[in-house]
Order: C-alpha cells, then sequence, then structure tokens
C-alpha cells in the first residue's frame, strides 16, 4: 500500500511521470503477478505484463483512491486470465503446455513444500489446487488486499458468496494441510 | 517399485485428508485471517499451517518479481510520449465505447427483462446483469461491425436507447424502496454515465423527455436524484456498513463531502419536488465503463482498464 502519497503518486503518474508510475507498478506488480500463477499458473508472466499495458493505456482516466486503484488493476488482471482461459479451452489438445502438466505430476507436493519451508511458489501452487472460485476469491483477499466487497464487484458476485468461497476454501487448505503434515508425520 | 511407492504415499494422503475432521473456526476470524489482521496467537486449531501459507503467499516481493520494471518503464514512457495525459483517451475511445455499449446493452436487457419490481424486491439485478453480461461477450464479433454507429452515438454517453432503458429503470425505482436498486450494475453504469448520482435526475431528464439541457445550477437539495440516493442510503443503513463502494452512494458521499456527513446532508433532502437540477451542463455525460461488477466483454485490452476503470463518480475525463 502507498497510503497517504496515493493521490500525489496517481495524479503525478497521470501525468506521465515515469518515477511515480514506477511506485505504483512496484507497490502492486508483485501482488498480480502472484494472483495471475494462482488464476493462469503457466501464463502469469505474460498476464501480468499484459495487464500493465492496458493499466498504462486506461491511467489517464482513471479516478479513484488507492482501493479503487486495485480494484480496477485486479479486475484487468482478471479478465486477462480469463480471456487466456477461453483461449486454452480453443486451443488444440496437442499444444498443451507440457509443462503445466509436467508441473502437476511432480512428486513434489506443494503442500509439503508449505509445510516444511515458507515457499511462496509452494504457497501459490496450493492455492491453485482450490476449485476455481475457491482459488480466485481467496487469491483477491490475500494477495490483492481487498475487502470483500471489492472482490464481490470484481468476481460479479454477491458480497455473502464471496465470503462463503473465501471460508471454503481456508477450511480446505486447512485440511489439506493438515492431512499433509499427518501423511508425512509432520506435528502441525 | 518406485510406482508402488507412490501409490502408498497416495494413499496415506487420501487417509489422512479423510480422517481429518474440517477444522471450525468462527467467520470473524477467517476474516482477520484472510485481510491478513489476525495475530498470531489468534489462530484457531486446525489453521496454523494455512496461516504459514499465507504468510508465505504475501512475502515481500522477490527481485524476480519486480524484474520486468525496465520493460514496462519503458512502455509506460512510450505512450506518456506519443499520448499526452489529455489525448491518452481518445486512442482508446472507440473501441472500449463499443465494449461498454454492449455492456451496457446486455445490462438494460436485463433490467428490462427482469422488471423493476422483482429487480427491487429480491435485489436480482446484479446477479442477473453479471449473466447477461457474460453472454455478451459472445456478440461481440458478429455485432461490432454492425454497430458502430451504436459506438459513435455513444461517444456522448450511453447509446439513447440503452440510456432510456436505463433512466425508466431508475425513475421506476425512485418511488420505491430501492436500497438495493442503487447497488445495482446498471444503475450504477447509469450513474457513471451521467457524471455521478447527483446527475441521474438532470442526465435522464433529457432522455425521457426531449428537452434541452438547462442551465446548471449544482445539486439542489429537493432534487430527486439527492432524495432517491438519501432514501436507498437510510433504506440500507442497518443492514450493511459497506454500502459506500458503490459507485452511486460514492457520489452522494462526494456531494454529502465526505462519508461520515451523509446523515446530516441527507437530512434536509425534502423527497418529493422533481425541478431543474444537477450540474448537467458542466459535466458532458462520461461515457460508461463497463463497471467492474459486470464481468466485461472478452475482447482486447481496451475492453477494461481503457474504460476508465472505477470511475467513482468522478468528473467527465473524455475531451471530446
Amino acid at each position: 500500500m502507498i497510503g497517504p502519497s496515493f493521490p500525489a503518486v496517481l495524479a503525478a503518474a497521470q501525468g506521465g511521470d515515469e518515477q511515480a508510475f514506477a511506485v505504483l507498478w512496484r507497490d502492486l506488480q508483485p501482488a498480480v503477478l502472484r494472483y495471475l500463477r494462482v488464476a493462469a499458473p503457466v501464463a502469469a508472466e505474460d498476464l501480468a505484463a499484459d495487464t500493465w499495458i492496458s493499466v498504462i493505456r486506461g491511467l489517464a482516466r482513471f479516478r479513484g483512491d488507492e482501493q479503487n486503484l486495485r480494484t480496477w488493476v485486479f479486475t484487468a488482471a482478471r479478465h486477462r486470465a480469463m480471456d487466456w482461459h477461453r483461449q486454452a479451452v480453443r486451443r488444440p489438445v496437442a499444444s498443451l503446455p507440457v509443462e503445466l502438466l509436467a508441473a502437476r505430476a511432480a512428486p513434489d507436493d506443494p503442500a509439503a513444500a508449505v509445510l516444511e519451508a515458507q515457499s511462496t511458489q509452494a504457497a501459490l501452487a496450493l492455492l491453485a489446487e482450490l476449485p476455481p472460485d475457491q482459488a480466485e476469491v481467496v487469491a483477491l483477499r490475500v494477495l490483492g488486499g481487498l475487502g470483500v466487497a471489492e472482490v464481490a464487484q470484481i468476481v460479479g458476485k454477491r458480497p455473502g458468496a464471496v465470503r462463503v468461497l473465501a471460508h471454503r476454501g481456508l477450511r480446505r487448505l486447512a485440511r489439506r494441510l493438515e492431512a499433509a503434515g499427518l501423511a508425512r508425520g509432520v506435528t502441525r | 517399485m518406485s510406482d508402488e511407492d507412490g501409490l502408498v504415499a497416495d494413499m496415506h494422503r487420501l487417509l489422512g485428508f479423510l480422517e481429518v475432521a474440517p477444522p471450525v473456526a468462527d467467520p470473524d476470524t477467517v476474516e482477520r485471517l484472510l485481510a491478513g489482521r489476525l495475530d498470531p496467537s489468534d489462530v484457531p486449531p486446525g489453521y496454523g499451517a494455512v496461516a504459514r501459507l499465507l504468510a508465505a503467499a504475501t512475502a515481500p516481493a522477490a527481485p524476480e518479481e519486480l524484474a520486468g520494471e525496465p520493460l514496462l518503464l519503458a512502455e509506460f514512457k512510450a505512450v506518456a510520449r506519443s499520448h499526452p495525459p489529455t489525448l491518452a483517451p481518445r486512442r482508446e475511445t472507440m473501441p472500449s465505447r463499443l465494449a461498454s455499449v454492449k455492456v451496457a446493452a446486455a445490462v438494460l436487457t436485463a433490467v428490462l427483462s427482469i422488471g423493476g419490481v422483482a429487480a427491487a424486491a429480491t435485489g436480482l439485478l446484479p446477479g442477473q446483469a453479471e449473466q447477461a453480461a457474460e453472454r455478451a461477450p459472445s456478440t461481440t464479433g458478429a455485432g461490432a461491425a454492425g454497430r458502430g454507429q451504436v459506438g459513435e452515438a455513444a461517444a456522448a454517453g450511453l447509446d439513447a436507447a440503452a440510456k432510456q432503458g436505463l433512466c425508466e429503470a431508475w425513475q421506476a425505482g425512485q418511488g420505491a424502496d430501492h436500497g438495493r436498486r442503487t447497488d445495482a450494475a446498471a444503475l450504477r453504469e447509469l450513474a457513471v454515465a451521467a457524471g455521478g448520482a447527483d446527475n441521474v435526475a438532470a442526465y435522464c431528464k433529457d432522455a425521457t423527455a426531449a428537452g434541452g439541457n438547462e442551465a446548471a445550477t449544482g445539486p439542489d437539495a429537493g432534487s430527486p436524484a439527492k432524495a432517491g440516493l438519501c432514501r436507498a442510503w437510510l433504506s440500507g443503513q442497518g443492514d450493511h456498513g459497506r454500502r459506500m463502494d458503490s459507485v452511486a452512494f460514492q457520489a452522494l458521499a462526494d456531494a454529502a463531502g465526505g462519508a461520515d456527513k451523509i446523515a446530516a446532508y441527507c437530512k434536509d433532502a425534502a423527497p418529493g419536488s422533481a425541478g431543474a437540477q444537477g450540474p448537467g451542463s458542466s459535466s458532458p455525460p462520461r461515457r460508461s465503463a463497463p463497471s467492474t461488477t459486470v464481468s466485461p466483454p472478452s475482447g482486447g485490452p481496451p475492453a477494461d482498464p481503457g474504460s476508465g476503470g472505477q470511475g467513482q463518480g468522478g468528473p467527465p475525463t473524455t475531451g471530446s
């Protein structure tokens, strides 16, 4: 979060100030990239860049506070992810990314990796294993730092539904990690 | 052999999974956990590993996550140089307007097909609008060429049919308890197009009665828009604290001079009087952004941020 200086930073960036834009970018990029690692893992880097390019083009017209900007940027990122999935469906099977399949079959269990090492990548991989609607909501709330209302706005669901999805997602993660802990004889 | 080992491990995991009772945690605690505001000592039993996972997921940025900076800054410079801020929006106006018109049209369909009463009574509108908007992308390709002229019309705001439909929906909700209606995506679209909830009445005035835009007088206390918003605000006070997130209420807050001043501002809102109001002429209707509530068209880059994003009832920025 940028905080009290946000309006000034935003205004400067909208006026074409490169350094001001860099401040916005550095603040949000890690969260955007991580969200996309959950929402569309193999394409996350590209989709993050696409997201920012569209943000750059629309920035001059943006009006709002910092939370609005976050909501806007994550909305853009989500659209990129959805487009990507839509296209992925149409993509011939043969061109399905092999590395994705390989990653899925990898012996390294992200749950174990999360338990043993505080690995960001493993944590994101585990989030990505949730049912898509739960993964999305948990990722937006946790990684995006967004509230129930903002997430509801982004995903087009009621706040109550967003809350339920997030809670279910966490419960599922808790069970998954607990199970992994038991399977490995690791105490929680 | 290694296959068997894998199988055994899988079975272990599966059995372990089945044996674990679903942990219970009270909703408030889970909310705080999600928001990253839960003290480690308050983490409920069974959620310790989840708390660690969330901490790992939100760890400080790694250098490689910021590796793309030079590229993005170069892009930023290129855009800023070739399109000075005041001109930048023009470049994308057509496609994004076109996109927003489609969303508006889809939303309109939802508004009209549900009917005001049902929507008001059940608050169904956002969901329906969303579904309609989800359908919109599928028509994008076919409709785009034929809708060129609609896009042109939209340069002045929503296209005429969408505007009229939305205005009718808005007016229908005026008298009723429309605590939820102003939250609805469609009506938020309207507020954005009007340049703020305060301007909706003025904006809609010439949609229904083909009259000229009269002089700007500023939001006045008797304005139906204000009265309507105030009623909606008051009716919603009990049941949710996050109402301020809607564009309409944001505009109300702006007009009141702050969210905490709404109560005072609304106190003197005399409902009913339908006089001329609204700073209509000083704020040419801003083109409607696909509200973030409404899933936007699938289209290319211009579809979302290009649309002006949140546009929380802000002033028009697309000079034409």
